[in-house]
């Protein structure tokens, strides 16, 4: 592996983590955690942004065990992230945000049921709130999990692609250019 | 041969335009030092990433003209920080770094580490944790870490920026005894008033070309002093409206005082 | 604990959750959670079992309040076990120890790098993230406002953290190279673990454990 990409999978996953300083300070319930894994994979490709999602993962699991068996979410956001940017979807905001989107239902989708099997949706907070509200609406349990996770992952994979695609515009060609995919991501290519 | 020779190099960053190196020719031969001058810019900074084969391979871009290097070189980049390998957590093991990325037998690791930090005054450090560091004692582990991979062409970018004046004294101390044992050494510097008892040779360059190379009398000639790259005798000597050829040095002041 | 191969505590901290899980709750998970608790005794009642309950306990309390006393009992043991094991973990690996295992053992430096540089640079970008927001807030950022006001600001305070981190990247890629760091090169171990045969057969029996209650699990 290229030297430049292995310097970038410890700074990827550091921002990552770092920015949840920046969503505190403006009071948002956002995570921003997979911010590192898509802009890995947009500059470098899915195998890249894999091993930023799996380190990401492991760090977080540092501060909170149980979030482990969501590396699975980590690495479907890198291989989503790289069929995206392979199709030039970060070009920008009318298509990212949409991209987002989608990304932020197959999230649910997918760590639902390991919310529930694993841990019965109490994995955070937040999660379980949303979870007992879902139930108070008459939800089944399983649909209500789904609730509680949904409602965070949607607008937070959403701004994720958002931020990178004005990360990736707001980079120096010379920069740019020195990353293998980056330019087709932005549909410069 | 020389340890180091560039011929009619030209060099261009990825995506970019103008050249950052136009026909530049250079041959450092072992045990001289020589000091590159030139306003931010100049190009200074990429003829050191070039002689020490990290352009156009890492950087990109591309390059021609020849590059001819007969050892192994070492760069010492401008921002301390980043140079840290994140990877150890005491000062000794970051000095250790380049040698045991070399792959040699730990005792010889264990020679050239504790050589590395006495040059380097730094002996006292070595269970500290680096990033507990000031920016001066990063810049001067760095250092370390370099020549502990005992390179046969030093290449300094910027070294004396972090350190206070003492610190900058016993770098260039260090320079020159480097020299001494036979190393080739070339030094972007901003520091002009150190060059002329450093260097053996100067290199002017500007725009990405050599403008001029010669002897360190180089930094009190009349054009050179205009573009504000004389040492601070020859511009205070020139502001006072007295007489070229001005003076290099203190020393050479004073004699022409008298 | 401290001074065992690195692998060997991975190996415990790894093992003890997925007993947890696969083993029939609610003993045991009952008996994974003892055997964490203890460990996490052994290392320090105040360093690292405080923490392990104050971190456990939440998770009890959103399980009461979500689900039977059955199911809270069962997943509430897995949880502890996973969260004691975790805290324990951190507590006695040493980052170092665990990069020289890993090239010690002719594990490809890159590995080892990532992981190891992965831990330093979280702590840096954690304090710049920090220092970029104390800088936005004396220019006025605040926590009120729209949705869309909000969404400007937290922009305002990524971009300059992603962008400077991204020509960190070409700076750091400088630097390793000159310092020989090279994929698939042998590097010397400066301070290998010692690992006894007797570590190593433990960390076999430990993975043979695991896979009869995968498989008794599963039949």
């Amino acid at each position: 592996m290229p030297v430049r990409l292995l310097a970038l999978i410890p700074v990827a996953v550091a921002i990552s983590l770092a920015l949840s300083a920046a969503v505190e300070a403006v009071a948002l319930p956002l995570f921003l955690d997979t911010t590192g894994t898509i802009l890995a994979t947009a500059l470098a490709g899915p195998s890249v942004g894999v091993a930023v999602g799996v380190l990401t993962s492991a760090v977080n699991t540092l501060r909170n065990p149980t979030f482990w068996p969501f590396v699975v979410i980590q690495i479907i956001v890198a291989l989503y992230a790289g069929l995206a940017a392979r199709a030039g979807l970060f070009r920008g905001l009318r298509t990212a945000v949409p991209a987002g989107l989608g990304l932020g239902v197959i999230a649910s989708l997918t760590s639902t049921p390991i919310s529930y099997f694993l841990f019965g949706c109490t994995t955070t907070g937040g999660i379980a709130l949303t979870t007992a509200l879902g139930r108070a609406l008459g939800l089944p349990p399983l649909g209500a999990c789904f609730f509680g996770s949904f409602v965070s992952d949607f607008g937070d994979k959403a701004v994720t692609f958002a931020l990178v695609t004005s990360v990736l515009h707001a980079l120096p060609r010379r920069t740019a250019a020195r990353f293998p995919l980056a330019l087709r991501a932005i549909g410069a290519a | 041969m020389n340890p180091l020779t560039l011929e009619g190099v030209e060099f261009h960053y990825p995506a970019t335009e103008a050249p950052a190196l136009r026909d530049v020719s250079l041959a450092v031969a072992a045990g001289e030092i020589v000091a590159l001058v030139g306003k931010v810019g100049a190009g200074a900074s990429t003829l050191l990433l070039v002689a020490a084969d990290l352009a156009p391979r890492i950087t990109g871009g591309r390059l021609t003209g020849t590059v001819r290097r007969r050892a192994r070189s070492g760069i010492v980049l401008p921002t301390p920080w980043t140079q840290l390998s994140g990877m150890a957590f005491t000062v000794w093991d970051e000095v250790a770094f380049g040698p045991a990325n070399l792959g040699w037998p730990g005792r010889e690791i264990a020679r050239h580490v504790e050589r590395a930090l006495e040059r380097l005054e730094i002996a006292a450090l070595a269970e500290r944790d680096p990033v507990t560091l000031s920016g001066g004692e990063v810049q001067r582990v760095i250092l370390a870490g370099i020549l502990a991979m005992d390179p046969d062409v030093v290449l300094l970018d910027e070294p004396t920026a972090e350190l206070d004046p003492a610190g900058a004294r016993a770098l260039w101390r260090l320079v020159r005894v480097l020299a001494g044992e036979g190393k080739a050494i070339v030094v972007a510097t901003s520091d002009l008033d150190a060059v002329p008892a450093v260097a053996d040779r100067v290199a002017w360059l500007e725009q990405g070309a050599v403008r001029a190379m010669g002897a360190p009398d180089l930094l009190a000639e009349e054009a050179t002093c205009e573009a504000g790259l004389g040492t601070t005798v020859a511009g205070v000597w020139r502001a006072a409206g007295l007489a070229a050829p001005y003076p290099l040095t203190v020393a050479d002041a004073i004699q022409r005082w008298r | 604990m401290r001074t065992r191969h690195p692998f060997t505590l991975l190996t415990l901290a790894a093992a003890l959750p997925t007993l947890a899980w696969l083993l029939p709750a609610p003993a045991g998970a009952l008996g994974t959670a003892a055997v964490a608790f203890g460990l996490a005794t052994a290392a320090g009642v105040r360093r690292v079992l405080v923490p392990a309950v104050v971190t456990a306990a939440p998770f009890w309390l959103f399980l009461f309040v979500l689900h039977d006393l059955p199911t809270t009992l069962a997943i509430g043991l897995r949880i502890t076990t996973m969260v004691a094991g975790f805290v324990w973990l951190a507590a006695v690996l040493a980052p170092d120890r665990l990069v020289e295992a890993m090239v010690a053992r002719g594990w490809s430096v890159t590995v080892a790098y990532v992981f190891a540089a992965t831990l330093s640079a979280v702590p840096l970008f954690r304090a710049r993230a920090r220092r970029i927001v104390e800088a936005q807030r004396c220019r006025g950022l605040s926590p009120r406002g729209s949705v869309a006001k909000r969404l400007r600001a937290l922009r305002a305070l990524a971009l300059p953290l992603l962008l400077s981190a991204l020509h960190e990247v070409d700076e750091r890629a400088l630097a390793l190279e000159t310092r020989g760091l090279r994929s698939g090169a042998r590097r010397t171990p400066l301070a290998p673990p010692p690992d006894p045969a007797l570590e190593r057969a433990a960390r076999w029996a430990l993975l043979l454990v695991c896979i009869a209650a995968l498989v008794g699990r599963l039949v």
